[in-house]
């Protein structure tokens, strides 16, 4: 029995649910709105641009205030879904994580009646429960007033040669990339890369161990490094040396042999405002949006046809761009989620002992 | 607190009201600090094995971090006492307008962010940073030297944010002697050395426990400082429980660390108490 305002009332909410959203709305009615909801990411300029090109639609659309916090952690995500207190709509994770988080049951499924992966590449629709944010790619970074026109390091093979291209070095304290990256400088071919030689690749780390004067720690600090003349020749996440190039810092990113992963967004397992997150990732998937965030800290969404709608002058900035894709290998993150702990331990031995 | 009480408790019974006022800040404890602590060793002792503790103490790694730890705590601990009491006796001493300026430089960069003053060492104490520019230009040194990216830098920027723990409690333990003991030696032929030696330092030897016992059990849980300025090279025992806490999930492998860091700073408290109290000697 169905009272004539209560069918009044459920039919105009579908039809500005319909009217507000591109995706089609499920028959079903929606979960009650709440307030605000809290998108978990990584923070610094990211938060900005996030604000800027996904959270200002979302709060036009749906009368849903977002609030940001930061950073992204697996250890909260999995101590807020143990105990039911989940604050999170929607939480940012590295691909390690994310796949991590899924085995582990703590994620909910991406909703694909609400959120439109069908523009994205095939790989990545069928991921149940990870949602690919963009991608981004650790590349090596240098000083072009330490390494003029015609003598500039264009490999990993170029890196180790410190005669050539002589000067302190800085890379991430983290095995995740480098031992690729030693790897790639012993002449191991980008796609022969994985099941990983660990023994091989920390004996050519060893090579460039005491030229390297700084392992970072924060995406922060990589930049700040070259900025400094701390470091002559570094590698670090692209989107970091963008941002230091555009304060007008004497930095060339290469993109040769660069490392590209997946960034992911996650909906916790039992959140409350799971709806509205499913909401949040659909909003995320607008190609227009996409590429209002890649102008600002060029890190690309995957919509194929965000391209289009990209600045010209960014584009070759991203490192999805045809140009620089062909340069760069793609992260085997299962390889990573398998191996990770053991080969911490080894690292983190390695990388303080004298 | 005693006037408090003592004000109190003629109005109404002798413990009554003093209970009732501890209530809150005791359930806070419990709550806050007491249950999380028990949850803590709970966590480390999963399934009543001691396979996490064993792990902890064999495990060539976690033994090398935890002893780097200590080694880094402790010298923290020197150094802050070395510039600290010196500072606290001057605070101590000045007039109110000298000591209120010296306050006011110690605790004006104890209100900043802990990050952004690490941010300003590197500046400082960069290869081509202000400090080591100057000194190349003053022709002092001909290479750049060495500050940053090594334990050096730790030292520094640990010390820098830990001072003030150092300097308020032997301050206000100093401003409670009475000069005039010193007075008192000197009149009796000792000399302003045997004074400070024998009078003086005794009697504000509580405040430098208090101090050392404080800057050392900060410094075991010190984190984003020791990573940013020591280059990667400089690994305390918390980036490792970071670690284990938010990466790789093994909660009762970060416990056990945990509790046994909780274990060394309670056994150095107990060790500064007894020495205060007199139960080993000191001269």
């Amino acid at each position: 029995m169905v009272r004539p305002i209560n069918a009044l009332v459920s039919g105009l909410a579908f039809a500005a649910a319909a009217a507000s959203m591109q995706a089609p709305a499920s028959a079903q009615t929606q979960p009650a709105k709440p307030a605000q909801i809290v998108v978990n990411a990584s923070g610094g300029a990211q938060a900005a641009a996030l604000r800027k090109a996904f959270f200002e639609e979302y709060e036009k659309r749906f009368g849903v205030r977002v609030v940001d916090s930061s950073p992204a952690d697996l250890g909260k995500l999995r101590a807020m879904v143990t105990t039911g207190n989940i604050e999170w709509a929607v939480t940012e994770l590295n691909m390690e994580d994310a796949v991590r988080a899924q085995e582990m049951g703590l994620l909910e499924p991406i909703d694909a009646k609400i959120v439109d992966r069908s523009r994205f590449p095939a790989n990545l629709q069928t991921r149940t429960h990870i949602y690919t944010r963009s991608a981004y790619s650790t590349v090596i970074g240098y000083r072009t007033d330490a390494f003029p026109e015609g003598k500039r390091p264009k490999s990993f093979a170029d890196f180790w040669n410190v005669q050539a291209f002589p000067g302190p070095r800085s890379m991430q304290n983290s095995p995740i990339d480098n031992l690729e990256f030693a790897l790639i400088a012993d002449g191991v071919a980008p796609d022969k890369l994985y099941p990983i030689d660990v023994d091989r690749a920390f004996r050519k780390l060893d090579q460039i161990k005491k030229n390297v004067a700084v392992w970072w720690t924060t995406g922060a600090q990589s930049a700040q490094l070259l900025i400094d003349k701390e470091v002559v020749l570094g590698t670090a996440w692209n989107g970091r040396y963008y941002a230091a190039i555009q304060q007008g810092a004497p930095i060339a990113i290469e993109w040769n042999q660069g490392g590209i992963k997946e960034s992911a967004f996650v909906i916790p397992k039992g959140a409350k405002d799971a709806h509205w997150g499913q909401q949040m990732l659909a909003v995320m998937s607008d190609a227009k949006l996409q590429a209002i965030y890649a102008n600002i800290v060029t890190y690309p969404g995957l919509n194929l046809d965000a391209t289009q709608y990209t600045d010209p002058k960014i584009a070759p900035h991203l490192p999805t761009h045809p140009d620089n894709l062909s340069k760069q290998w793609w992260q085997d993150v299962n390889w990573w989620v398998k191996n990770g702990k053991d080969v911490q331990d080894r690292w983190s031995r390695w990388v303080i002992a004298k | 607190m005693s006037v408090l009480t003592g004000v109190l408790g003629r109005r109404a019974g002798r413990h009554g009201p003093a209970l009732a006022l501890g209530i809150l800040p005791i359930a806070f404890l419990l709550v806050l600090f007491v249950y999380p602590v028990l949850r803590l060793l709970l966590f480390s002792v999963e399934n009543g094995s001691l396979a996490h503790f064993e792990k902890a103490l064999t495990d060539g790694l976690y033994v090398q971090v935890l002893l780097a730890t200590f080694e880094i705590a402790i010298v923290v601990a020197v150094i802050c006492l070395l510039l600290g009491y010196p500072v606290a006796y001057l605070l101590a001493t000045a007039s109110p307008f000298w000591a209120g300026f010296g306050f006011a430089l110690l605790l004006l960069p104890f209100w900043t962010s802990v990050l952004v003053r690490t941010y300003a060492w590197m500046i400082i104490l960069g290869r081509n940073g202000i400090f080591n520019r100057t000194l190349l230009e003053l022709g002092i040194v001909d290479q750049p030297l060495a500050l940053l990216h090594n334990t050096t830098g730790v030292l520094i920027g640990m010390v820098h944010v830990l001072l003030p723990y150092m300097v308020f409690p032997i301050y206000s333990i100093m401003k409670r002697v009475d000069m005039q003991l010193l007075s008192a030696a000197e009149g009796l032929g000792a000399s302003s050395a045997q004074a400070f030696r024998r009078i003086y330092l005794p009697l504000t030897l509580p405040g430098v426990f208090a101090g050392m016992t404080l800057v050392f059990i900060i410094s075991l849980g010190f984190f984003i400082t020791p990573a940013l300025l020591g280059g990667g090279r400089v690994m305390m025992i918390g980036v490792q429980v970071e670690r284990l806490v938010r990466q790789y999930l093994d909660w009762s492998l970060a416990a056990a660390v945990a509790v046994i860091l909780l274990a060394v700073a309670l056994g150095v408290a107990a060790f500064f108490r007894r020495v205060l109290k007199g139960d080993l000697t000191w001269t």
